[in-house]
Protein backbone atom coordinates (compact mmCIF):
# COMPACT_ATOMS: atom_id res chain seq x y z
CA UNK A 1 0.00 0.00 0.00
CA UNK A 2 1.14 3.38 -1.07
CA UNK A 3 0.21 4.96 2.18
CA UNK A 4 2.51 3.23 4.02
CA UNK A 5 6.24 3.76 1.64
CA UNK A 6 7.96 5.58 4.09
CA UNK A 7 7.20 3.16 6.94
CA UNK A 8 8.36 0.31 4.41
CA UNK A 9 11.13 2.54 3.95
CA UNK A 10 11.84 2.42 7.52
CA UNK A 11 11.72 -0.65 8.17
CA UNK A 12 14.47 -2.17 5.74
CA UNK A 13 16.54 0.58 7.24
CA UNK A 14 15.77 -1.12 10.59
CA UNK A 15 16.83 -4.72 9.13
CA UNK A 16 19.56 -3.41 7.70
CA UNK A 17 21.02 -2.12 11.06
CA UNK A 18 19.86 -4.95 12.48
CA UNK A 19 22.32 -7.30 10.11
CA UNK A 20 24.55 -4.89 10.82
CA UNK A 21 24.83 -5.00 14.89
CA UNK A 22 24.76 -9.05 13.87
CA UNK A 23 27.85 -8.66 12.01
CA UNK A 24 29.80 -6.63 14.52
CA UNK A 25 28.30 -8.89 17.40
CA UNK A 26 29.77 -11.79 15.53
CA UNK A 27 33.16 -9.51 14.41
CA UNK A 28 33.60 -9.04 18.63
CA UNK A 29 32.65 -12.39 19.53
CA UNK A 30 35.51 -14.07 17.24
CA UNK A 31 37.99 -11.51 18.15
CA UNK A 32 40.98 -14.18 19.83
CA UNK A 33 38.97 -16.86 16.90
CA UNK A 34 42.47 -17.91 15.84
CA UNK A 35 40.96 -20.73 13.52
CA UNK A 36 38.48 -19.28 11.41
CA UNK A 37 38.73 -20.98 8.23
CA UNK A 38 41.13 -24.57 7.48
CA UNK A 39 43.76 -23.84 4.75
CA UNK A 40 44.45 -26.22 1.77
CA UNK A 41 47.77 -27.14 3.69
CA UNK A 42 45.82 -28.18 6.69
CA UNK A 43 46.97 -25.13 8.90
CA UNK A 44 44.21 -22.71 10.15
CA UNK A 45 43.38 -19.36 8.90
CA UNK A 46 42.58 -16.96 11.87
CA UNK A 47 38.75 -14.99 11.50
CA UNK A 48 38.50 -12.29 9.46
CA UNK A 49 36.55 -9.35 9.83
CA UNK A 50 33.03 -9.04 8.58
CA UNK A 51 31.45 -6.20 7.10
CA UNK A 52 28.42 -5.24 5.06
CA UNK A 53 27.89 -3.47 2.34
CA UNK A 54 24.87 -1.46 1.93
CA UNK A 55 22.72 -0.61 -1.48
CA UNK A 56 19.76 1.26 -2.08
CA UNK A 57 16.88 -1.18 -3.07
CA UNK A 58 14.73 -0.18 -6.15
CA UNK A 59 13.92 -3.50 -7.95
CA UNK A 60 10.46 -1.79 -8.41
CA UNK A 61 8.96 -1.96 -12.16
CA UNK A 62 8.48 1.84 -12.10
CA UNK A 63 12.21 2.13 -11.24
CA UNK A 64 13.28 0.27 -13.86
CA UNK A 65 11.02 2.15 -16.43
CA UNK A 66 12.41 5.45 -15.28
CA UNK A 67 16.06 4.11 -16.03
CA UNK A 68 15.00 2.67 -19.21
CA UNK A 69 13.51 6.27 -20.43
CA UNK A 70 16.78 7.71 -19.18
CA UNK A 71 15.19 9.23 -15.89
CA UNK A 72 17.56 7.59 -14.19
CA UNK A 73 15.42 7.22 -11.24
CA UNK A 74 15.87 11.03 -9.78
CA UNK A 75 12.48 11.48 -9.30
CA UNK A 76 11.27 8.33 -7.90
CA UNK A 77 10.80 8.14 -3.57
CA UNK A 78 12.83 4.93 -3.62
CA UNK A 79 11.93 1.88 -1.43
CA UNK A 80 14.83 1.94 0.92
CA UNK A 81 17.84 0.02 1.48
CA UNK A 82 19.18 -3.32 1.24
CA UNK A 83 22.24 -5.39 2.16
CA UNK A 84 24.23 -6.21 -0.81
CA UNK A 85 26.63 -8.35 0.53
CA UNK A 86 28.43 -9.16 3.56
CA UNK A 87 32.32 -9.05 2.73
CA UNK A 88 35.94 -9.88 4.61
CA UNK A 89 38.42 -7.67 5.43
CA UNK A 90 41.60 -9.04 3.33
CA UNK A 91 43.20 -5.68 3.28
CA UNK A 92 44.09 -5.41 7.21
CA UNK A 93 46.35 -7.35 8.41
CA UNK A 94 46.48 -10.38 11.06
CA UNK A 95 47.65 -9.38 14.57
CA UNK A 96 51.09 -11.16 15.85
CA UNK A 97 51.05 -12.24 19.28
CA UNK A 98 53.88 -14.08 20.52
CA UNK A 99 52.48 -16.59 22.24
CA UNK A 100 54.69 -20.01 22.02
CA UNK A 101 52.05 -22.11 24.09
CA UNK A 102 49.19 -21.67 21.86
CA UNK A 103 48.78 -24.51 19.64
CA UNK A 104 48.27 -22.58 16.73
CA UNK A 105 51.82 -20.40 16.84
CA UNK A 106 54.16 -20.62 13.71
CA UNK A 107 57.68 -21.67 14.48
CA UNK A 108 58.81 -18.32 15.67
CA UNK A 109 56.03 -18.71 18.72
CA UNK A 110 53.84 -16.08 17.05
CA UNK A 111 50.29 -16.50 16.72
CA UNK A 112 48.06 -15.25 13.96
CA UNK A 113 44.86 -13.38 15.89
CA UNK A 114 42.06 -11.88 13.47
CA UNK A 115 42.45 -8.18 11.97
CA UNK A 116 39.31 -7.18 14.13
CA UNK A 117 39.89 -3.50 16.31
CA UNK A 118 37.29 -3.95 19.15
CA UNK A 119 37.32 0.16 19.12
CA UNK A 120 36.41 0.21 15.73
CA UNK A 121 34.12 -2.33 16.29
CA UNK A 122 32.77 0.15 19.43
CA UNK A 123 32.35 3.01 16.91
CA UNK A 124 30.48 1.05 14.27
CA UNK A 125 28.16 -0.50 17.20
CA UNK A 126 27.47 2.94 18.21
CA UNK A 127 26.98 3.90 14.53
CA UNK A 128 24.59 1.09 13.98
CA UNK A 129 22.70 2.08 17.00
CA UNK A 130 22.20 5.64 16.32
CA UNK A 131 21.36 4.83 12.71
CA UNK A 132 18.41 2.62 14.47
CA UNK A 133 17.39 4.98 16.50
CA UNK A 134 17.02 7.88 13.99
CA UNK A 135 15.00 5.52 11.59
CA UNK A 136 12.79 4.86 14.52
CA UNK A 137 12.00 8.76 15.41
CA UNK A 138 11.08 8.54 11.19
CA UNK A 139 8.74 6.17 11.93
CA UNK A 140 7.53 7.40 14.90
CA UNK A 141 7.13 11.22 13.09
CA UNK A 142 5.76 9.24 9.94
CA UNK A 143 2.96 8.18 12.24
CA UNK A 144 2.23 10.79 13.54
CA UNK A 145 1.80 12.89 10.40
CA UNK A 146 -1.03 10.08 9.50
CA UNK A 147 -2.26 10.36 13.04
CA UNK A 148 -2.28 14.51 12.04
CA UNK A 149 -3.87 14.00 9.28
CA UNK A 150 -6.78 11.27 10.63
CA UNK A 151 -7.71 14.43 12.89
CA UNK A 152 -8.78 16.98 10.12
CA UNK A 153 -11.81 17.88 10.42
CA UNK A 154 -12.49 16.94 13.73
CA UNK B 1 -42.23 43.16 -6.54
CA UNK B 2 -40.48 40.55 -8.63
CA UNK B 3 -42.07 37.02 -9.44
CA UNK B 4 -39.64 34.39 -9.17
CA UNK B 5 -40.60 32.63 -12.90
CA UNK B 6 -40.48 28.88 -13.54
CA UNK B 7 -39.01 28.98 -17.02
CA UNK B 8 -36.04 30.38 -15.81
CA UNK B 9 -35.05 28.02 -13.15
CA UNK B 10 -36.15 25.34 -15.42
CA UNK B 11 -33.92 26.60 -18.56
CA UNK B 12 -30.93 26.54 -16.22
CA UNK B 13 -31.94 22.54 -14.86
CA UNK B 14 -32.01 20.52 -18.17
CA UNK B 15 -28.15 21.02 -18.60
CA UNK B 16 -27.52 20.22 -14.77
CA UNK B 17 -29.77 17.17 -15.79
CA UNK B 18 -27.54 15.61 -18.56
CA UNK B 19 -24.66 15.83 -16.63
CA UNK B 20 -26.10 13.75 -13.91
CA UNK B 21 -27.43 11.09 -17.11
CA UNK B 22 -24.61 10.95 -18.74
CA UNK B 23 -22.75 9.20 -15.95
CA UNK B 24 -25.98 6.63 -15.95
CA UNK B 25 -25.75 5.63 -12.25
CA UNK B 26 -28.69 4.40 -10.55
CA UNK B 27 -29.25 5.31 -7.26
CA UNK B 28 -29.41 1.16 -6.79
CA UNK B 29 -25.63 0.73 -8.91
CA UNK B 30 -24.48 3.74 -6.36
CA UNK B 31 -25.37 2.07 -3.45
CA UNK B 32 -24.20 -1.24 -4.70
CA UNK B 33 -20.30 0.26 -5.14
CA UNK B 34 -20.82 1.83 -1.81
CA UNK B 35 -21.21 -1.27 -0.27
CA UNK B 36 -18.50 -2.86 -2.02
CA UNK B 37 -15.50 -0.25 -1.72
CA UNK B 38 -16.57 -0.18 2.13
CA UNK B 39 -16.37 -4.00 2.11
CA UNK B 40 -13.05 -4.18 0.30
CA UNK B 41 -11.41 -1.60 2.68
CA UNK B 42 -12.86 -3.59 5.36
CA UNK B 43 -11.17 -6.67 4.48
CA UNK B 44 -8.07 -4.81 3.74
CA UNK B 45 -7.89 -3.28 6.91
CA UNK B 46 -8.88 -7.10 7.98
CA UNK B 47 -5.78 -8.05 6.90
CA UNK B 48 -3.78 -6.02 7.94
CA UNK B 49 -5.28 -6.95 11.02
CA UNK B 50 -4.43 -10.62 10.87
CA UNK B 51 -0.81 -9.98 9.70
CA UNK B 52 0.16 -7.87 12.82
CA UNK B 53 -1.39 -11.21 14.35
CA UNK B 54 0.64 -13.76 12.55
CA UNK B 55 3.54 -11.86 13.21
CA UNK B 56 3.60 -11.45 16.60
CA UNK B 57 2.29 -14.92 17.29
CA UNK B 58 5.44 -15.97 15.03
CA UNK B 59 7.72 -13.67 17.42
CA UNK B 60 6.40 -15.31 20.63
CA UNK B 61 7.08 -18.75 19.10
CA UNK B 62 10.56 -17.55 19.07
CA UNK B 63 10.49 -17.67 15.25
CA UNK B 64 12.82 -16.04 12.85
CA UNK B 65 11.13 -12.55 12.54
CA UNK B 66 12.46 -9.05 13.73
CA UNK B 67 10.82 -7.32 16.48
CA UNK B 68 10.76 -4.25 14.90
CA UNK B 69 8.84 -6.18 11.98
CA UNK B 70 6.45 -6.74 14.40
CA UNK B 71 6.04 -3.67 16.16
CA UNK B 72 5.67 -1.76 12.91
CA UNK B 73 3.00 -4.50 11.62
CA UNK B 74 0.89 -3.47 15.00
CA UNK B 75 1.59 0.08 13.69
CA UNK B 76 0.04 -0.32 10.36
CA UNK B 77 -2.78 -2.30 11.44
CA UNK B 78 -3.26 0.24 14.11
CA UNK B 79 -3.10 3.36 11.93
CA UNK B 80 -5.68 1.61 9.31
CA UNK B 81 -7.82 0.58 12.16
CA UNK B 82 -8.11 4.44 13.05
CA UNK B 83 -8.72 5.24 10.03
CA UNK B 84 -11.37 3.29 9.60
CA UNK B 85 -13.10 4.75 12.81
CA UNK B 86 -12.73 8.11 11.15
CA UNK B 87 -14.71 6.66 8.36
CA UNK B 88 -17.49 5.13 10.62
CA UNK B 89 -17.66 7.68 12.46
CA UNK B 90 -18.49 9.96 9.72
CA UNK B 91 -21.30 7.87 8.26
CA UNK B 92 -22.75 7.29 11.65
CA UNK B 93 -22.77 11.00 12.13
CA UNK B 94 -24.28 11.18 8.51
CA UNK B 95 -27.19 9.08 9.38
CA UNK B 96 -27.98 10.20 12.33
CA UNK B 97 -28.33 14.04 10.86
CA UNK B 98 -30.40 12.49 8.36
CA UNK B 99 -32.29 11.12 11.16
CA UNK B 100 -33.02 14.01 12.85
CA UNK B 101 -34.37 15.34 9.69
CA UNK B 102 -37.95 16.84 10.44
CA UNK B 103 -40.11 15.30 8.10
Amino acid sequence: MSIFNSMNTTASALTAQRLRMDVISSNMANVDTTRGKRLPDGSWEPYRRKSVVLQPKDGSFSSYLQKAIGLNGSNTTGNGVMVSKIQEDTTTPFKMVYDPENPDANQDGFVQLPNVDPLREMVDLMSATRSYEANVTVFNASKGMMMKALEIGK
Amino acid sequence: MNTITFPSVLQALPSADKSVNQTSTTPFDAQKSFASVLKDSINKINNSQLEADKMTEMLANGENVDLHQVMIAQQKANITLQATLEVRNKVIEAYQEMMRMQV
